[in-house]
Parts: structure tokens; C-alpha cells; sequence
């Protein structure tokens, strides 16, 4: 009879003794870890993105001198207009805290806008994420809702020091309340994996049966406010098919999100204010 | 300690290249996969301590950039490479060749681990199979791309620091 040989063994046993000994390990131990070789990765992420805001600096400085004030004589029109946008924006502002304080209703001034760059993209076959260059030095907290021009982009999942995760808004890992624009009625928005080559999608269920979209008639849907994470209004893509559920009780349908979520490089995080720095209504 | 960190630097940068890559990528919703990679050459040229620490803390790197739970890939990495470890005595593991359809072999397994593991949780696990096996076919091309460059590199960089590899992996074999 041939002698066992345990040498062959071996790898597998330091397997088993490595994951036994894993399964073991405090949580906290674990949480160091990953926060240590997240941090670890952070400067060459961040190092990467600088180096790419220096590239687009070097070759905007290769643009001649009448592109230039093309360019500036253009900004100078927007400017303009957006002066005029501002005043309009300035006397809604006093409109609302006028009725808020006459009606005696809660103030929604309870955000911080803090734009932040994109260090990374981070669109895997599983899980859709950006990492964004500001953290918990600018006061950035987990949970707050990240938007831009085009609407939400999702919610910060991870805080780092000077750097913070996004969970997008068409990654599974988010969920929230939305309603159709005119309608108060809540659905449940998720995000879905998109097609490579296509654009971000989600899904949304509990539609109420007396809405019909279409591709060609595509709703608007617009966060609810509901779950106090987003504010109201914001919009999340467009309903573009509903079909009904296999409870006939409601419908189910998939939402085009906006195809520029995938070429993001600024975002703004809405920074939840502490009490303490939040306005009270006028009486 | 030092076979240690020469094993796991080209491991590093390899990850972060192709982190990099993949942003590059995002905007036309492709992603690449090299877990594969990652684990081949140690696994087949290089004692199975040093090898086993340096996909493992590897596996860690990538844990704590992804949401999965903290140690997935490490031990997805450490499994394939115990698997490949221990079949590469009846191999011609310096060969090219054999590394590369190690990777492809190994890159496979893992991505379909984690896309077992992952998809339970996404709300059309079935609508998600065509983005995962387009992103499949791209990693696995993009694989047999680079793979002969990146075992080179591997080689060169114990090479240039004095270790001999044929020493290193007879030794505990």
C-alpha cells in the first residue's frame, strides 16, 4: 500500500486554515482592512484624475486666440442670461419663504450643494459606481443624494477621507420613491444592469394600472421625496414601457436614464445641513 | 518578505491600469475583467506561501474598491490559484502557451463565481446575462492580449531583483 502523501495536500489545507481563520475575524478588524486598502488605492486614483484636469489644461492652452474669445464671447451671452435666471431664482426664493412662513410649512433648504469631480468610473458587469474627489473633509456624509444638470446620479455609499463612493442611480444596490411628473402617486424605482454599447436603465413597479407609456410617449419620472434621502422633483429618467405585473394588482415598466450619466466628470453632492445650520422660516 | 512584494507589484499596477481602462470605458458600458490574470503566474512559477499571500492581499485590493462583501475576490483569487497550483507539477508551466489558457480557464471560473454570487440581488438577473457575456468575450480577448506582456513582466521584475524562478517554485514543490 502506497504511503498517503499530505505534500498534495497542503495548498488545500492552508485554503481551508485561510478561510476558517477569515470567517473568524472581528468585523472591525475587517472594516480596518478594507478602509486601509481603500486609502491605499485613493492617491493613485486622485493622482490620475489631477493628471487629467492638467492634460485638458495643456490642450485648451493649444486652442488659438480667436477660439478663444469665441468661446468667451459665448460664456459672456450664457452669463447673461443666466444673471436674469438668477433674479428670477432670488424673487421664487422670497415667494417661498413668504408662503412656507404664511402656511407654516416646513422649509426644503435642508441641502448643501458641493460640486466634486470624478476621480473614476466604475461601470462593472455587476455594480455601477463613481468615485468622486471630495470626502469627508468637505463634510460629505453616506446616504447623500449626488445630482447633476440632467438630474439624480445616485447616493454617496462610502466615505473616505478625501474621497467618496457614488452608488449610480442605475446600479441594483439603489432603490428609492419616485412619481410621474403631475402625478403624487409613489413607485418603486431600482436600477438595472445596462447593455454594453447602450444606455443606463431601471426598473419601476407598483405603476398604478391606469398609466400607458410608450417609447414614443415616455413619462417623466421625478423622485417622490418619500424616504427623506432625495428631494422632491428631481428627475430619474424617462418611463418608456409599463406592462402588467404577474399580480395584475399593479404594472411594471423600464426607465431610460439620462445617457450623459455615463460620461459624468463633475457632480453636485447634496450635503444634508445639521439643524443648527438650517434657516427657520420667517414669521 | 521581498519575493512577497515583487509578486505583488506587477499584481498592483495591473489592477490599476485596467481600473483606469475600464473608465475609460464606461461611457460605452463595458467593463473588463482580469481576475484571471491576477492569479496564473503565481500559481504556476512561484512557491505556493509567496504565491498564496500574493493573490490573496490582491483579492483584498480589489475587495475594498468594489461593494462585495469584504474578502470575495480574495478568496475566489486564493482558490483558483490553489486549484492551479496544484496540477502545475504534471504541466510545462514555463510555457506561454499554458499560462495563457490558464488565465482564460481561470478568468472564466471567477467571473462566473462572482456573476453567481452578484446577480441575486440585480432586479433582472436574467435581462443581465447579454452585458455579462459581452463583457466576458471582451475581458477574455483583452486577456489573451496582454497576457504574454504581463508574464513578462512578472518575470523580468524577479529577474531583475536576482531571484531565479525555476529555484523559487522547485524548492516547495
Amino acid at each position: 500500500m502506497l504511503p498517503i502523501r499530505f505534500d498534495q495536500a497542503k495548498p488545500f489545507l492552508t485554503l481551508g486554515l485561510a478561510l476558517a481563520a477569515w470567517l473568524v475575524l472581528p468585523v472591525v478588524v475587517k472594516s480596518v482592512l478594507r478602509v486601509s486598502f481603500f486609502e491605499m488605492q485613493a492617491p493613485v486614483d486622485t493622482a490620475v484624475s489631477y493628471t487629467r484636469d492638467l492634460q485638458d489644461f495643456w490642450a485648451l492652452r493649444n486652442h488659438s486666440k480667436n477660439e478663444l474669445i469665441e468661446a468667451g464671447r459665448d460664456l459672456a451671452r450664457l452669463n447673461a442670461s443666466y444673471e436674469l435666471k438668477v433674479q428670477e431664482n432670488i424673487e421664487l426664493h422670497r415667494d417661498l419663504a413668504r408662503l412656507e412662513a404664511l402656511l407654516r410649512l416646513p422649509s426644503f433648504e435642508n441641502y448643501r450643494a458641493e460640486p466634486a469631480r470624478v476621480v473614476r468610473r466604475d461601470f462593472s458587469s455587476w455594480w455601477q459606481r463613481l468615485i468622486i474627489r471630495k470626502g469627508s473633509n468637505s463634510g460629505l456624509t453616506v446616504g447623500a443624494p449626488v445630482i447633476f444638470t440632467g438630474g439624480v446620479v445616485g447616493r454617496v455609499s462610502e466615505v473616505h477621507a478625501y474621497t467618496a463612493v457614488v452608488d449610480l442611480i442605475s446600479s441594483p444596490e439603489v432603490r428609492l420613491a419616485a412619481t410621474l411628473e403631475g402625478d403624487t402617486r409613489p413607485i418603486s424605482y431600482q436600477g438595472a444592469l445596462s447593455a454594453s454599447f447602450g444606455p443606463a436603465r431601471g426598473v419601476v413597479e407598483f405603476v398604478p394600472l391606469d398609466v400607458f407609456a410608450t417609447p414614443d410617449h415616455a413619462k417623466l419620472l421625478v423622485t417622490s421625496g418619500l424616504g427623506g434621502v432625495f428631494p422632491p422633483g428631481l428627475i430619474v429618467g424617462a418611463l418608456t414601457n409599463v406592462n402588467p405585473s404577474p399580480d395584475g394588482l399593479f404594472k411594471t415598466g423600464e426607465v431610460q436614464l439620462d445617457p450623459r450619466l455615463a460620461e459624468l466628470t463633475e457632480v453636485t453632492v447634496l450635503v444634508p445641513l445639521e439643524p443648527a445650520e438650517t434657516k427657520p422660516p420667517q414669521p | 518578505m521581498p519575493r512577497l512584494f515583487l509578486a505583488l507589484l506587477p499584481l498592483v499596477l495591473l489592477t490599476l491600469l485596467v481600473s483606469q481602462l475600464n473608465h475609460a470605458l464606461a461611457s460605452w458600458h463595458v467593463s473588463l475583467f482580469v481576475g484571471g490574470l491576477l492569479v496564473v503566474f503565481t500559481a504556476l512559477r512561484l512557491d505556493f506561501d509567496t504565491g498564496f499571500a500574493a493573490v490573496f492581499l490582491t483579492g483584498l485590493l480589489c475587495d475594498a474598491a468594489a461593494p462585495v462583501r469584504f474578502g470575495t475576490h480574495a478568496f475566489l483569487f486564493a482558490t483558483a490559484h490553489t486549484l492551479i497550483f496544484s496540477v502545475r507539477g504534471r504541466l510545462p508551466r514555463d510555457e506561454t502557451l499554458v499560462s495563457l489558457f490558464f488565465a482564460l480557464l481561470a478568468n472564466l471560473g471567477i467571473f462566473i463565481a462572482l456573476s453567481l454570487l452578484l446577480l441575486a440581488r440585480s432586479p433582472l438577473p436574467f435581462g443581465s446575462w447579454p452585458r455579462l457575456l459581452s463583457n466576458l468575450l471582451c475581458s477574455q480577448v483583452f486577456l489573451a492580449l496582454v497576457a504574454p506582456w504581463f508574464f513578462a513582466l512578472q518575470a523580468r521584475t524577479f529577474s531583475l531583483a536576482g531571484f531565479e524562478l525555476r529555484n523559487t517554485s522547485r524548492r516547495h514543490t
